[in-house]
């Protein structure tokens, strides 16, 4: 082999071992697929960066090419997506730009029907804001005015401890008093009164209220024993309840036995009327025959009969 | 006093070396498109620079790249899973082995190998009056000894970095098998994601531009030589010093193009 032709080879091979990977790496970037433009509209612009990427699943499918201000004052956002992922721009997707906390923003795409019709590239599509930061600062702004309060609270009660005519020093000082005095008194009440017959009083009040209070509890003893003894009120009076509940199923057996008399009555009074009905008939029947018989009678000449 | 003249002097005369620099390199670049300049003589040393430059090397510069490359990969994988970065192992590989360690590692073993020949070997011609010569018998000594040895840079530079890299790539697979349990479509698909195509572009490009002052300024600064055999190595030695310090500047410049 020729020292040209090592090099000819060198050169061809390596070149198209390179060219080779770029045109791989270009493809699978999708550089020779076919874009589509979307357009995109929002009422402001803050966040939105021109390359931005356009998020579907957490996976790139495209990216921010152009934002412009409308007439109407809207900021119209163009995306473009490959070819590739065309599949998942339907209808009814959302298009929502994500700015975390941490990371970089990014319109993000959720579909929630991929059956539905694909989007058309000249419908212009409202885009919502889901804004982490904004959110945390508003999460956080009331958390900062408590602790502004708090810190200027503390803030007042160091003031106060360092003031000597504060309230807290004053307050360390009645204590200082009540203490020295309690000291030099036998009690807590004889320090609140100042006077020790008085407290000799209320010490005889209560001893015989105590008195009092042992004597009620024996008399609520006692009722007790009368109310709820063995032969106590409520017992009897239990006992005579249920006698008489006893009675009264009796009663009730009784009252149920004249209900049925009464109604077979009511049943016979209904033979009795037909009863009478014959009877009527039978005495009008009779009536009939002694009229008849008064007739006859009252017709011949000799009203004399002659019995059998 | 002294020492501000010093700095003053020496500062002038840095400023006036990188502006012959740049001057003598756009004198270069335009012989470059011109047509005229390759003519059979200049091919022909462009081929021999090529073939001594990289295809003579090849073997050793493949087997270096294994074994430099798979070793580097493993060190920064196993560091990566200790850390708990495996989710950055693919950015990690184009951006910063691939994009920028392939290339730098390649322009200093070039340098190491030729930039010091191509310095020398202008040098002594330069003592020997063989550039004279060449003048007298008006050859064109840019076109016939420059623009060879500089081309033969950029296309050597260009092609054993990507070399490189490719070989890196697929050491990658199997280190990311070994310590991540990562198939190789996986680790493709990881590869695919993180790459970015502007960066391999600004990559090839700074393999290029290293290529041009990796070659030029050793030819430069052997032109600089007197006729005194003394002044060979110091010339050698303030060329070799001139392009280390030619590649930390373009190394810069390239980081500072990937931030914007």
């Amino acid at each position: 082999m020729s020292r040209e032709f090592k090099v000819g080879l060198f050169i061809v091979s390596t070149t198209i071992i390179i060219l080779a990977a770029l045109l791989y790496l270009a493809n699978e970037k999708g550089l020779f697929a076919k874009v589509y433009t979307f357009t995109l509209s929002s009422k402001s612009g803050d966040g939105l960066t021109e390359g931005m990427p356009v998020v579907f699943s957490g996976f790139n499918i495209g990216k921010v090419s152009t934002l412009e201000l409308n007439d109407k004052g809207l900021v119209l956002i163009k995306i473009k997506i490959s070819q590739k992922h065309i599949k998942w721009i339907k209808a009814d997707s959302a298009f929502i730009l994500y700015r975390p906390l941490i990371g970089v923003a990014r319109i993000v795409v959720t579909t929630n029907n991929l059956n539905s019709p694909p989007l058309p590239e000249d419908k212009i599509v409202v885009m919502e804001t889901v804004n982490d930061i904004n959110d945390a600062i508003t999460k956080v702004q009331p958390l900062l005015e408590k602790i502004t309060k708090i810190a200027d609270n503390l803030e007042h009660l160091s003031n106060n401890l360092a003031n000597p005519q504060g309230d807290l020093n004053l307050i360390l000082g009645n204590a200082q008093k009540i203490t020295t005095t309690l000291s030099t008194k036998k009690s807590l009440l004889e320090m609140a009164v100042a006077d020790e017959e008085s407290v000799q009083s209320i010490h005889e009040a209560l001893k015989k209220i105590k008195d009092i209070v042992t004597k009620i509890d024996k008399i609520a003893d006692k009722m007790d024993v009368q109310l709820y003894g063995q032969e106590g009120t409520l017992p009897n009076i239990n006992i005579i309840l249920k006698d008489i509940a006893g009675k009264l199923q009796k009663l009730d057996t009784t009252v149920d036995n004249i209900n049925k008399i009464g109604k077979d009555t009511s049943e016979g009074m209904k033979d009795f009327r037909m009863l009478r009905s014959d009877i009527d008939d039978a005495v009008n029947a009779i009536d009939n025959v002694v009229k008849k018989l008064d007739n006859l009678i009252s017709s011949k000449k000799d009203p004399e009969f002659k019995l059998p | 006093m002294d020492l501000l003249e010093n700095i003053g002097r020496m500062g002038r005369k840095t400023a006036m070396s990188f502006i012959e620099t740049i001057s003598f390199a756009g004198m270069v670049i335009f012989r470059m498109f011109q047509p005229r300049t390759y003519n059979s003589a200049m091919r022909t040393v462009l081929i021999n620079q090529i073939y001594f430059t990289s295809v003579q090397i090849l073997p050793v510069f493949i087997f270096v790249s294994i074994v430099l490359g798979s070793f580097l990969i493993g060190i920064v994988f196993q560091l990566l899973k200790q850390m708990g970065l495996t989710g950055y192992f693919g950015n990690v590989l184009m951006g910063l082995i691939v994009a920028e360690l392939s290339p730098f590692f390649t322009v200093l073993f070039i340098t190491l190998r030729s930039a010091s020949a191509i310095n020398t070997e202008m040098a002594v011609m330069k003592v020997n009056g063989e550039i004279k010569t060449l003048e007298i018998f008006r050859i064109d000594v840019i076109n016939y000894l420059l623009v060879p040895r500089i081309i033969n840079g950029i296309i050597s530079l260009v092609l054993l970095s990507s070399l490189f890299s490719i070989v890196l790539m697929f050491s990658g697979i199997l280190f990311s098998w070994i310590i991540f349990d990562i198939s190789v479509d996986v680790y493709s698909n990881i590869l695919l994601s993180s790459a970015n195509f502007s960066d391999m572009v600004i990559s090839l490009i700074k393999c290029a531009v290293f290529g041009f002052f990796i070659t030029l300024i050793p030819i430069r600064f052997g032109l600089r030589a007197s006729r005194e055999f003394t002044s060979i190595p110091i010339v050698v030695s303030s060329g070799m010093v001139n392009v280390f310090t030619a590649i930390i500047i373009i190394e810069v410049l390239s980081l500072i193009t990937k931030l914007f």
